[in-house]
C-alpha cells in the first residue's frame, strides 16, 4: 500500500498573500475584502514578504533544496469561489524540492513545498444558487507534497500529527487551527491510485484513507480493476464518493505570472534561521544525553517547555539527575501546571538541595510535587518541619506580630532569620507563605 | 486544426459557438498558427521568462490595511445578505 | 475653464468617447482623457466590453490619480478595441471612432479614441495603453504623437489587463512637448504595481538623440516616401542615419500574438457574470454553464478568437511550442535590439506599413492579415522598449508615422527628439466639421 499527501497549511499572516486585506477579524460574510480579492477589473497582486518568509522556513525545515529564483504561476480553471478564475500558484519553481522529513526513523520524501493563494468559500442554497464569502481569498497556503511513501492509514495520521507539531512550531502557527488544514490523499492498494480531494483535519484523513484501504481491496479481492480517479470524502456518512466526471476538461494551461517579477530565494533564505524543530531537538537529546528515542520524544511531544527545562536541570545539575527527575514527578504533574521562571528555577534549587544530600529523594519529589500542584496535603507534609522553624522563630520575636498589622514588612525579619537557619532547604516562596500564614494565625 | 480541437479549446475557456463561428475559428487558426511555425527555428534564450525587464524581490510588508470599504465594493454586486449570489455549484 | 460645449457633437460624428463628463470643468488647468481601459471614479471602466456594462471602478488607475491631482480635468473615457484586442478600434461595443482625416477610415487601435481626440481636441492630453502597438499605431493614423514608455515606467495599477508582461501606460498629444511635460507626471514606483517598483527614474534633463539605425521594411509607396524625407531632415538636424538590419525581427510578431493571446486569454478569464458588470444571467444554471453562456453572450468576436489562441497555445502538449518559445524568442530579440543600442541612441522605422485603410477594406481581412498590420510596432513593445510615433509626412492626404525606439530606461531621448522634431515639421491639422 502506498500513500502519499499533499497538505494544504494556512500560513499565518496579519494581512493576505496578494493584498492587505486582514486575515483575521469580522467573521460577517466580504468584510476583509477589496478589489484585488475580490479580482476587480484593474486591481494588481502584490506579494507579502511574510508569506515568503514562512514558505522558505517551511522549506527549510523539510531540508528542501531551495532554487536561487522562484516566480508564480496563474492556474487556470473556472469556479465561482476563485475571483480571477485562476490561483496565483508555483509551478515550476516552488520554494522547495525535495526534502525529507523523518518520522521516527523512516524517513518521508518531500517531492516540493510551493505557496499560493486560497480561494473563497462557497455555500449552497436552497434554490440551487450558490452564496460566496471572498474573506478567505487570498489566505496564504503552503501546499506540501509527500512521495508515496506513507503506508497505512495510521501512520499517515501519524505523519500528519508530527509533521503540523513541527510546522506549528517553526511557524509559530495557533495549536487550535487543525480544522485549517486540508489535505488531498492519494491512495493505492494495488497499481492504480485514488486521489481523495480536500480532506479536513487529521481524524478525517485517516477515516478516508481507511474507507480506501478497504474499498480497493475489496475490489482487488473480486477480481476487479481500481480505476484511476478523483474521489470527495463526505464527513457525515464516513465513505468516499466518485467525483463526477469532469464536464470540462482540467488542463489548467499555466503561464508565468507576469505582475509580480521574479524572487531571490535562495539569498533570502540563507538569512532565515529556524528555530530547532521538536524532531531535531529530539534527535540531538539521544545524542548529547544518551536518551533513547522514544523517552526524548516523550518528553518533547509533552511541551516544547518541559523539553527546554530539562536542558535548564540538566546544566545545574547533572544528566542523570534530570532525568530521573523530568521523567518522573515533573512529567507526571506537568499537566495543570503554569510554568513561570520562577516556579522552575524553585523546582532547580529543590534538586539541588537534594544532589547536596540535604534532603531525601522522597522529600524531594514531594517538595517539587508541591511547587506543581499547590496540592494542599502535599504542601501541608512538606512544609511541616518549616512550620516549626517559623513557630519557634515567632516565639522569640513576639514584637513582630503588632509591628506586622501595622506594617507587612515586619514579617521580612522573621523570613530572614528563618532563611539563615534553614540555608536554602526551602525556597523562598514558601518561606514567605509560611511566615506570613503563621503570623495572620496569631494576630 | 480541426473542428474537435476547436471545440474542445472553446470549452475549456468556457465559450459556446455557434457552427459559424467554429468555421471561423477553425479557418483562422489554421492560418495562424501555420504562421507560428516560423517560431520553430527562432533563436531562444532563457534570460528574463516573466517580464521584458527585469523586476526583483518586490515584497509588501505585513500590514493589514483597507482602503476601500468593503461595502463600498458591494455597493454594485448582486448579492444576498453580503454574501456573492452564485451559480448552482451541485 | 474649459469649454467642452462642443464636444457631445464632435463625438456624435467621430465616436472617440465611450463616456463624456457631465461635470464643468471649473478650475482646471488642462483637460485630458483616459482610454476606457483605465479606471477612474466617476466614470464606468467598460474597456470596449459588453461584458463590463455596469462596472463602476471604486478606484482610480495611478495614471489617472497623478494627472487630477496635477490639476488635470478628465473630460472622458476614449473609446477602444475590446480589452486593446485590435489595430483599428473597429472591435468596441460602444461604437467605432472615425478618422478625422477621413471619416470612413480607421483611427487605428487599439487607442483610437485616444488618438482621435487628440487630433481633433486643441491641448488634450489623453491617456492610452499599449501593448503591441496600441499607442503608436493610432497615433500614427491620426497624425498626433504618441508615446510607450518602458514597460514599468508607469504604474499599471488601475489598468484592465491584456498581456501583464507588456502592456503599458502612455500618452498621444497633437503637441510633443505634452509628452515631455505629462510623462514625468505619470511615471514612478507605485507599490500597487511591482512591475513598477525598482527601477531607474526618469532622467530630468532630456538628453539629446544624436544617432539612429533605420531598419527598413516593406512599406506602401507613400508611406516610403514620407520616411526618405523623414531621414534626410533627420541628418539635416545632425542626426546619424545608418540603416542597419535586424534579423529577429521577423520572430517578433508572432511571438508577440502568441504572449498577448496567451496571457490575454487568462485575464478575460474572470470575465463571468460575477461580482461586476454583466450580472444578469439565470444562477439557478450550473456553473460551467452559466460561465459559459454569459461569456458566450457578452464577449465579442476577436476576444473570442483571442481567448481560443491563446489558451490553445498554452495547453498541455502545445505550451512548450508555443508559450514558451514565445518567451525565449523575446530574449533573443531584446539581445539583438542591446546590440544595435551599444552603437544607436534608437532605432527607426516606418510606425506603420500603409496609411489607415478604410473600413471597408478592414472588413475583408482575414484575422492573420489585420495582426500582420502590426508588424513594425510590435517589436519594442514585446520587449518592453520605449518608442515614440511622430507624424512625418501625408499620403493620399492621410498622416504618416515615423517611430523611434530606444534602450529600456532611455524614454527621455525619445521626449527631446519628439519636441526637436516638431520644430521642424509642419503638421497639417485635420478640418472637423461639425
Ligand atoms: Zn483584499
Amino acid at each position: 500500500m502506498k500513500i502519499g499527501l499533499e497538505v494544504h497549511v494556512q500560513l499565518p499572516t496579519r494581512s493576505k498573500m496578494f493584498c492587505s486585506c486582514p486575515t483575521e477579524g469580522d467573521a460577517e460574510p466580504n468584510t476583509r475584502i477589496c478589489p484585488v480579492c475580490m479580482g476587480f477589473p484593474g486591481s494588481k497582486p502584490s506579494l507579502n514578504g511574510e508569506a515568503l518568509k514562512l514558505g522558505l522556513k517551511l522549506a527549510k525545515m523539510l531540508e528542501c533544496s531551495i532554487p536561487d529564483t522562484t516566480w508564480f504561476s496563474r492556474k487556470i480553471y473556472f469556479y465561482p469561489d476563485l475571483a480571477k478564475n485562476f490561483q496565483i500558484t508555483q509551478q515550476e519553481t516552488p520554494v522547495g524540492l525535495g526534502g525529507v522529513y523523518m518520522l521516527g526513523d523512516k524517513p518521508i520524501r518531500i517531492t516540493r513545498i510551493h505557496l499560493e493563494e486560497d480561494p473563497g468559500k462557497i455555500k449552497r442554497t436552497s434554490d440551487g444558487s450558490s452564496l460566496i464569502d471572498y474573506n478567505r481569498s487570498g489566505i496564504p497556503l503552503a501546499e506540501i507534497v509527500t512521495e508515496p511513501d506513507i503506508s497505512s492509514p495510521a501512520e499517515a495520521r501519524k505523519f500528519l500529527a508530527s509533521l503540523l507539531a513541527d510546522i506549528r512550531h517553526t511557524i509559530d502557527l495557533e495549536p487550535d487551527s487543525e480544522r485549517s488544514v486540508r489535505c488531498d490523499c492519494n491512495i493505492s492498494v494495488g497499481k492504480e491510485r485514488c486521489e481523495v480531494k480536500n480532506v479536513t483535519g487529521l481524524k478525517n484523513v485517516e477515516r478516508a484513507l481507511t474507507f480506501e484501504v478497504v474499498r480497493q481491496t475489496k475490489i482487488l479481492r473480486a477480481g476487479g480493476k481500481i480505476e484511476r480517479e478523483t474521489r470527495h470524502f463526505d464527513e457525515e456518512r464516513k465513505v468516499t464518493t466518485s467525483a463526477r466526471k469532469k464536464e470540462f476538461e482540467a488542463d489548467y494551461g499555466y503561464i508565468n505570472e507576469p505582475d509580480l517579477g521574479t524572487y531571490h530565494i535562495a539569498r533570502m533564505a540563507s538569512e532565515i534561521e529556524n528555530k530547532e524543530t521538536p524532531m531535531e531537538m529530539a534527535v540531538r537529546f539521544e545524542n548529547d544525553y544518551g536518551m533513547t528515542a522514544k523517552a526524548a520524544r516523550q518528553i518533547i511531544s509533552t511541551d516544547i517547555r518541559l523539553a527546554g527545562f530539562f536542558e535548564d536541570l540538566a546544566a545545574a545539575t547533572d544528566t542523570e539527575t534530570a532525568k530521573c527527575l523530568v521523567s518522573g514527578v515533573v512529567s507526571s504533574n506537568w499537566k495543570g501546571f503554569e510554568p513561570t521562571k520562577g516556579s522552575l528555577d524553585d523546582i532547580i534549587s529543590m534538586v539541588r538541595r537534594f544532589k547536596e544530600g540535604k534532603i531525601t529523594d522522597v522529600e524531594c519529589n514531594m517538595r517539587v510535587r508541591c511547587i506543581m500542584t499547590g496540592d494542599e496535603d502535599t504542601c501541608r507534609i512538606c512544609s511541616e518541619d518549616l512550620d516549626k522553624i517559623v513557630g519557634r522563630a515567632l516565639d522569640e520575636n513576639p514584637s513582630v506580630i503588632a509591628d506586622y498589622a501595622a506594617n507587612e514588612k515586619a514579617a521580612n525579619r522573621i523570613i530572614g532569620a528563618v532563611m539563615k537557619e534553614t540555608g536554602g532547604t526551602y525556597s523562598s516562596a514558601e518561606i514567605v507563605s509560611a511566615v506570613r500564614r503563621l503570623i495572620t494565625e496569631r494576630l | 486544426m480541426d473542428r474537435e480541437t476547436v471545440i474542445r479549446v472553446a470549452r475549456s475557456a468556457h465559450l459556446e459557438l455557434t457552427e459559424e463561428e467554429i468555421e471561423l475559428y477553425r479557418r483562422d487558426l489554421e492560418e495562424i498558427l501555420d504562421y507560428f511555425r516560423v517560431l520553430d527555428d527562432a533563436p531562444s534564450s532563457d534570460d528574463l521568462l516573466v517580464n521584458p525587464v527585469e523586476v526583483t524581490d518586490v515584497l509588501r510588508s505585513d500590514e493589514p490595511h483597507m482602503e476601500i470599504p468593503a461595502d463600498t465594493l458591494l455597493e454594485d454586486v448582486n448579492t444576498y445578505e453580503r454574501y456573492v449570489r452564485g451559480p448552482r455549484v451541485q | 475653464m474649459i469649454d467642452l460645449s462642443k464636444l457631445p457633437a464632435i463625438n456624435e460624428r467621430y465616436r472617440m468617447f465611450s463616456e463624456i463628463t457631465s461635470e464643468a470643468s471649473a478650475d482646471a488647468e488642462f483637460a485630458f482623457s483616459a482610454k476606457d481601459n483605465l479606471t477612474a471614479v466617476g466614470f464606468r471602466a467598460r474597456a470596449g466590453s459588453a461584458i463590463l456594462e455596469g462596472y463602476e471602478p471604486v478606484f482610480d488607475a495611478a495614471c489617472v490619480e497623478k494627472m487630477r491631482s496635477a490639476g488635470g480635468f478628465l473630460v472622458g473615457k476614449t473609446n477602444m478595441d475590446e480589452f486593446g484586442f485590435g489595430s483599428f478600434s473597429v472591435n468596441s461595443a460602444y461604437g467605432v471612432p472615425r478618422n478625422p482625416y477621413d471619416a470612413e477610415r480607421s483611427c487605428g487601435g487599439s487607442s483610437g479614441g485616444a488618438a482621435c481626440a487628440a487630433a481633433v481636441m486643441d491641448g488634450h492630453v489623453a491617456l492610452g495603453v499599449s501593448t503591441g502597438g496600441s499607442i503608436a499605431c493610432p497615433a500614427s493614423f491620426c497624425g498626433v504623437y504618441g508615446m510607450a514608455p518602458t514597460y514599468g515606467r508607469v504604474s499599471k495599477h488601475g489598468l484592465i489587463d491584456y498581456g501583464n508582461s507588456m502592456d503599458k501606460v502612455g500618452i498621444l498629444s497633437g503637441d510633443a512637448k505634452d509628452l515631455g511635460r505629462y510623462l514625468p507626471v505619470i511615471s514612478g514606483e507605485d507599490r500597487r504595481d511591482p512591475t513598477s517598483c525598482n527601477h531607474p527614474p526618469l532622467a530630468k534633463k532630456f538628453r539629446k538623440l544624436k544617432s539612429v539605425a533605420l531598419v527598413r521594411s516593406e512599406t506602401s509607396a507613400g508611406v516610403d516616401a514620407a520616411i526618405r524625407a523623414a531621414e534626410e531632415e533627420l541628418r539635416s538636424m545632425s542626426v546619424d542615419v545608418e540603416a542597419v538590419s535586424m534579423d529577429t525581427l521577423r520572430y517578433a510578431l508572432p511571438a508577440y500574438y502568441v504572449l498577448a493571446s496567451a496571457e490575454g486569454s487568462t485575464n478575460i478569464a474572470r470575465y463571468c457574470g460575477l461580482r461586476y458588470g454583466r450580472q444578469d444571467g439565470d444562477l439557478s444554471m450550473k456553473f460551467d454553464d452559466y460561465f459559459t453562456s454569459m461569456r458566450s453572450q457578452y464577449l465579442g468576436e476577436e476576444t473570442k478568437r483571442r481567448v481560443i489562441l491563446g489558451t490553445f497555445t498554452r495547453m498541455s502538449g502545445f505550451r512548450d511550442k508555443y508559450y514558451a518559445k514565445a518567451l525565449g524568442v523575446r530574449n533573443a530579440i531584446i539581445s539583438e535590439y542591446k546590440k544595435i543600442f551599444e552603437r544607436f541612441d534608437a532605432v527607426l522605422t516606418p510606425t506603420m506599413p500603409f496609411i489607415s485603410p478604410r473600413f471597408d477594406e478592414i472588413s475583408g481581412m482575414s484575422a492573420l492579415e489585420s495582426y500582420r498590420a502590426d508588424v513594425l510596432s510590435v517589436p519594442p513593445n514585446l520587449s518592453g522598449l520605449p518608442h515614440v510615433s511622430m507624424p512625418c509626412g501625408y499620403s493620399e492626404g492621410m498622416p504618416v508615422g515615423m517611430m523611434l525606439t530606444a534602450d529600456h530606461w532611455n524614454d527621455d531621448m525619445l521626449l527631446s527628439a519628439a519636441e526637436d522634431w516638431q520644430d521642424r515639421f509642419t503638421a497639417i491639422p485635420p478640418e472637423v466639421s461639425l
